[in-house]
């Protein structure tokens, strides 16, 4: 039963992905409304049953069949057949190992297209599967050819919608091989229902392209008329809301890839006409495939990186994405313990400027600003004089210089400006050169390998150095004084306020946060842990629900409810929500109540964090807030701002976009395991069974 | 005006150089005409003689050179603020302002925490002797309890079953630093295996969840290397623990015992040359911290100060109030501050500032206190200018442990006031008077006085 609900699944997937979409719901209206033509209907689910077989004779990965990935261009081969022809055994063999082939070449190409291009096979299969078919035929007399014969279709909407609106829906009819006003209308709808932002493409695609051929060709009928302008759809859907992340720069790009496209349409039915082949969707294959690649490759920020089951999704995990982690991947810890001032910035007033402008320098400044007691005259009287370097990164120390004395006050080493400094190799790939320590306090040596918070020496005043502090800076390669990169610090508070990763400006004072153990243990969550938790709607019980720890093929980990999957995972000093698959309102209720968990247990430190609108606010309210953010990406994202109030006590409020009203939300983590409780505005959540799991 | 007649006598001439134990007799007289801007007359016009003066500012600085001198090096350092050493509300309060946790060792002082408004989870709970009904309260409040004994293991068992949840407890360890005396009396002995006997037992029990370990190596320790000594033994019995039975260790507990600079008696050397800086202790504690903890786990490190930050903070006003001489030819002054108000007095020689800048040449003194007895004694042997009666003597550093140790014996106990930040002046206890004293007691109605009289 099991099983077949997974083929189910994952043929009516393959339906879904024709319009870009992930949802058997979705797939089941096609797939019903592929009968409206019956012939078309028989052969499209034939085609795919065929591919589906196959795989599974070949004992492919269960993951790749859920998907329908492999199969939806084997539907498509297949709806191609059943437009030409009428169905008999004859035919039903031809679909069976046109299936087959497509599928073979489907894998082939996904393969090549991913390993060499990291780009997508779309539906290049189909065209050229089905293009070969078409020439093929030709030579294949026994086939019986339908459709010179009349199709059902609904004549009151074939007569009276104007021409320019039938124009669209044929289109869209057009892409499963109905080209009637009904099946337009039905995608439409299903397009609507399921993706405003695809639906808004659709629409701008189809009368963008048909207007540029009107302009070429003069009349707005045969503009209209050419069924292969549902290139124009796919083209826009595709770039404007799939492979680019909803903006209104990709929307543009979208458009530019209408015309473009419009030109190859024509070049490849002037072609193909010759042979009786139509242009399928070479014109959109080619348009969109060549554009990503030239996209990626100059790096246009609207690049998608991860795509979801919907445009809107899309755009909600890349906006909050961006604003929940900011920063650069070069992330280090601040070098030191303890609260510190920064001195000089990136492209800083003194000495960080040019190739030398990614570094930091960091002194230790008194209630009054001053960096020293007394006068000043003496090293001891800096406060950061001696005080421990820790290693900022996890890596292999490469080089050690530690015998350069520490110069007096109002002296400095111009000859070896570097002074004392160790550099360390990080295996993300770059190297984190220290500078300044005191002579011979550096307790590593070459080859040593640190982790994050090693201790490496003690802060002095060697090199060109003012007065005792420490410079960190990120280089591209070993030499000391080569180029320096960007990056950003992760896991500090300035002003009380936790930062995961980010850069603090000239004169704050940072204090780096290491994860408390105490805090961190009872979130270290392992698999097959289960938590049970009493439900509570206004201090009424409303059930209860249990959770249990899973991990993911990718290896990340999540709390599966069997409705939905809340995936977490710990990274530095926070402990993280990362996202939610499915629907499960309690898992969304943990997500809201603190989507990030400082691990620190000192009072009254707030955090800033951004929760996407699929936690943060209702369906409907979600569709629209989604479909403007795709125009002004501001609206995007749902505030939060929390504040740790006790050890293991969290309190935050949820700003929910557009609405005027904050959640107030509160977690407490268990004293020894897990969290205990949380609350979200008036329902509540309380932890009454662990279970560890199989020892 | 006519000098008061004086009996002649002897005193040797001292040149007012300095002698080679840092001291110069003649300048070492110092004069004290304010503590943070308020002058001793104006205290004493408005609060009285003897007082007690806390300075705030004194207080917050203290503290905030001792924690950043630590917090500077290492990542997690939870300071505790030991209530033994003084706990006066204000005082508690305004260290609780600066991020100290409350460390109490009795019911009372947890009962105090508590009343001063710190939850539970903010009182670190040591002490020999936890009666149940307050170690059932603490567990239940989520206070983190150092066990002392075999005994509080079963105690604790006992109210953890009761409250049906598993209760996080530190224990107290003590172990040999290479400091005599050895404090052995608190906790679980490191060297002879009685420490992982106790963890072993803790285990057996399966009702509580050992987090943390504690230890007190003694009290006014001036060896920064036995801190050194200590921690390292912490750290790798954290590790053993960790690996042997599974337990997270997250806090380290080094106790309390930073001295003051105050001048304990037989020492010869002034405090400043005698004591390690507050920098050489962090320095220590932290490279040993450093040396022994696997990379990247920072234990809490939790510290229960009290002298190192109050001491000098306190100040005592006494006035002369009498002289004598004595038969072995040296002064006596007689003050009305004794041993009752200055516990310390047995165990340090405080520095004593007058109030003016009197004429005369030093000469060596007595000063007692006011009590019938002979040990009340604030200072056996002073080198001080011929006082006048009503001078006032200003006696520090007297913040530790003289506000929870005097005695209330044959006087009221004074004021105590604390000069704020701001200037302002705050009584923060007021002057005792009989019915503080005898408002506990109870006259059986057969002794009353008054019938007697009416009879």
């Amino acid at each position: 039963m099991k099983a077949l609900t997974a083929i189910v699944r994952a043929v009516l997937h393959s339906y879904a992905e024709i319009f870009f979409l992930q949802s058997p719901v979705v797939g089941a209206i096609l797939f019903l409304t592929t009968f409206l033509n019956p012939t078309l209907g028989v052969a499209g689910i034939l085609s795919v049953l065929a591919a589906y077989a196959f795989a599974k004779f070949l004992k492919m990965d269960k993951t790749f069949l859920e998907t329908g990935f492999y199969t939806y261009n084997a539907l498509l081969v297949g709806l191609s057949i059943g437009f030409l022809f009428k169905i008999s055994v004859i035919t039903i063999f031809f679909v069976l190992v046109a299936g087959v082939l497509t599928f073979v070449v489907s894998v082939l190409l996904a393969n090549v297209f991913g390993t060499y291009f990291r780009l997508p096979i779309l539906s290049i299969p189909f065209a050229i599967i089905s293009s070969v078919l078409y020439l093929s035929v030709s030579r294949y007399t026994n086939l019986f050819v339908t459709s010179l014969y009349p199709k059902f279709t609904l004549q009151v909407l074939e007569e009276n919608v104007p021409y320019f609106l039938a124009g669209y829906f044929k289109s869209l009819g057009a892409i499963f091989f109905l080209p009637n006003v009904l099946a337009g209308c039905i995608f439409a709808l299903l397009l609507f229902g399921t993706s405003r932002i695809l639906f808004f493409l659709s629409l701008v695609g189809y009368y963008t392209g048909s207007a540029f051929l009107f302009i070429l060709k003069g009349s707005w009928y045969a503009a209209f008329a050419d069924l292969s302008n549902f290139n124009f759809i796919l083209v826009a859907m595709a770039v404007g809301g799939v492979f680019l992340i909803p903006a209104r720069q990709s929307y543009w790009i979208a458009l530019v890839a209408v015309l473009l496209s419009t030109l190859v349409l024509s070049a490849t039915e002037v072609f193909w006409a010759a042979y009786g082949v139509p242009a399928f969707t070479l014109p959109f294959n080619s348009i969109t495939i060549m554009l990503l690649y030239v996209l990626g490759l100059v790096g246009f920020p609207f690049v998608a990186q991860v795509i979801r089951k919907t445009p809107e999704e899309t755009l909600d995990h890349f906006l909050t994405f961006q604003k929940r982690f900011p920063g650069t991947l070069r992330t280090l810890h601040l070098p030191f313990a303890g609260e510190w001032t920064v001195w000089q910035g990136f492209d800083g007033r003194w000495t960080h400027k040019g190739q030398l402008k990614y570094a930091y320098d960091f002194v230790i400044t008194d209630e009054q600003g001053k960096t020293h007691t007394e006068d000043g005259s003496e090293l001891q009287h800096y406060y950061a004089y001696r005080k421990p370097v820790l290693s900022p990164v996890r890596g292999r120390v490469v080089t050690v210089v530690s015998h350069l004395p520490d110069n007096p006050i109002g002296q400095v080493d111009r000859e070896n400006n570097w002074g004392n400094y160790v550099v360390i190799y990080d295996l993300r790939g770059f190297y984190v050169e220290i500078s300044h320590f005191a002579q011979d306090s550096l307790k590593v040596r070459e080859g040593d390998w640190v982790e994050v918070g090693s201790f490496l020496g003690l802060c002095g005043n060697s090199g060109y150095s003012p007065q005792p502090h420490i410079h960190v800076q990120v280089q591209r390669t070993a030499e000391v004084g080569s180029p320096t990169l960007p990056f950003s610090f992760v896991s500090y508070v300035a002003n009380q306020e936790f930062h995961a990763n980010d850069l603090p400006p000239e004169k704050s004072k940072v204090r780096p946060v290491f994860a408390d153990s105490a805090i961190a243990n009872r979130l270290s969550f392992y698999l097959d842990n289960t938590f049970t938790y009493q439900v509570f709607d206004q201090d009424r019980q409303a059930g209860s629900v249990s959770m249990t720890v899973k991990m993911a093929v990718d290896g990340t980990f999540y709390f599966d409810t069997g409705k939905g999957k809340l995936y977490f995972g710990r990274d530095a000093g926070t402990f993280y929500y990362y996202r939610l698959d499915g629907r499960d309102p309690h898992l969304q209720m943990m997500f809201s109540a603190a989507p990030r968990i400082p691990l620190i247990a000192e009072k009254d430190i707030r955090f800033t964090d951004f929760l996407p609108l699929k936690i943060s606010v209702g369906t409907f309210r979600r569709s629209v807030l989604l479909f403007f953010a795709s125009f002004h990406h501001a609206v995007g994202t749902s505030r939060f701002v929390g504040t740790i109030r006790s050890r293991g006590v969290l309190e935050g409020t949820v700003y929910p976009v557009g609405s005027a009203t904050p959640i107030a939300t509160r977690v407490v983590l268990d004293d020894i395991f897990g969290i205990r409780e949380i609350r979200v505005g008036d329902r509540k959540m309380v932890l009454v069974e662990t279970t560890f799991g199989e020892d | 005006m006519k000098k008061p007649y004086e009996k002649p006598v002897i005193t040797k001439v001292e040149t007012g150089l300095m002698n080679k134990f840092g001291n110069a007799p003649y300048y070492a007289r110092k004069v004290r005409t304010a503590i943070d801007g308020v002058s001793i007359d104006a205290l004493v016009q408005q609060f009285g003689s003897p007082l007690f003066v806390l300075s705030e500012r004194q207080l917050r600085e203290n503290y905030r050179k001792l924690y950043r001198a630590f917090a500077a090096r290492y990542p997690n350092v939870q300071f505790g603020w030991s209530y033994k050493t003084n706990y006066l509300q204000a005082v508690c309060a305004v260290l609780h302002q600066e991020g100290a946790f409350a460390e109490v060792v009795s019911l009372m002082e947890y009962e105090k925490a508590r009343r001063l408004g710190i939850p539970g989870e903010k009182i670190i709970f040591n002490g020999p002797y936890k009666p149940v009904e307050i170690l059932e309260q603490a567990a239940a409040e989520g206070a983190l309890i150092n066990i002392d004994h075999f005994d509080e293991i079963a105690d604790l068992e006992a109210v953890a079953k009761k409250l049906g949840k598993q209760i996080r407890v530190g224990i107290r360890v003590n172990m040999d630093t290479g400091i005599y005396p050895q404090w052995s009396r608190f906790g679980f002995n490191l060297e002879t295996g009685q420490v992982m006997d106790a963890v072993k037992r803790i285990q057996a029990g399966g009702h509580l969840v050992l987090t943390g370990l504690h230890c007190h190596i003694g009290t006014f320790i001036m060896e920064p290397d036995a801190y050194a000594q200590e921690t390292a033994k912490l750290v790798q019995l954290k590790y053993s623990i960790e690996e042997h039975f599974g337990y997270q260790i997250e806090f380290l507990d080094i106790g309390g015992g930073l001295p003051s600079r105050n001048r304990l008696k037989g020492t010869y050397l002034p405090p400043e040359i005698l004591l390690p800086s507050v920098e050489e202790y962090a320095e220590k504690i932290t490279q040993a911290l450093y040396d022994h903890l696997k990379p990247g786990d920072f234990p809490t490190l939790v510290l229960e100060n009290g002298r190192a930050i109050v001491d000098e903070a306190g100040y005592l006003i006494t006035t002369v109030v009498a002289s004598k001489r004595l038969p072995d030819g040296r002064k006596a002054y007689i003050a009305d501050a004794g041993v009752n108000l200055l516990f310390t007095a047995f165990w340090y020689k405080f520095t004593v500032e007058m109030d003016r800048d009197l004429p005369g040449v030093n000469e060596s003194c007595v000063i007692y206190g006011p009590l019938c007895m002979n040990i009340d004694v604030l200072d056996e042997g002073t080198s001080l200018p011929p006082l006048e009666r009503g001078t006032r003597l200003i006696f520090s550093p007297v913040g530790a442990y003289n506000q929870t140790q005097w005695m209330q014996f044959i006087e009221y106990r004074p004021s105590v006031v604390m000069v704020m930040e701001d200037g302002t002046v705050e009584v923060i206890r007021e002057q005792e008077d009989l019915s503080d004293i005898e408002r506990r007691e109870r006259l059986p109605e057969k002794l009353q006085l008054n019938s007697i009289a009416a009879e």
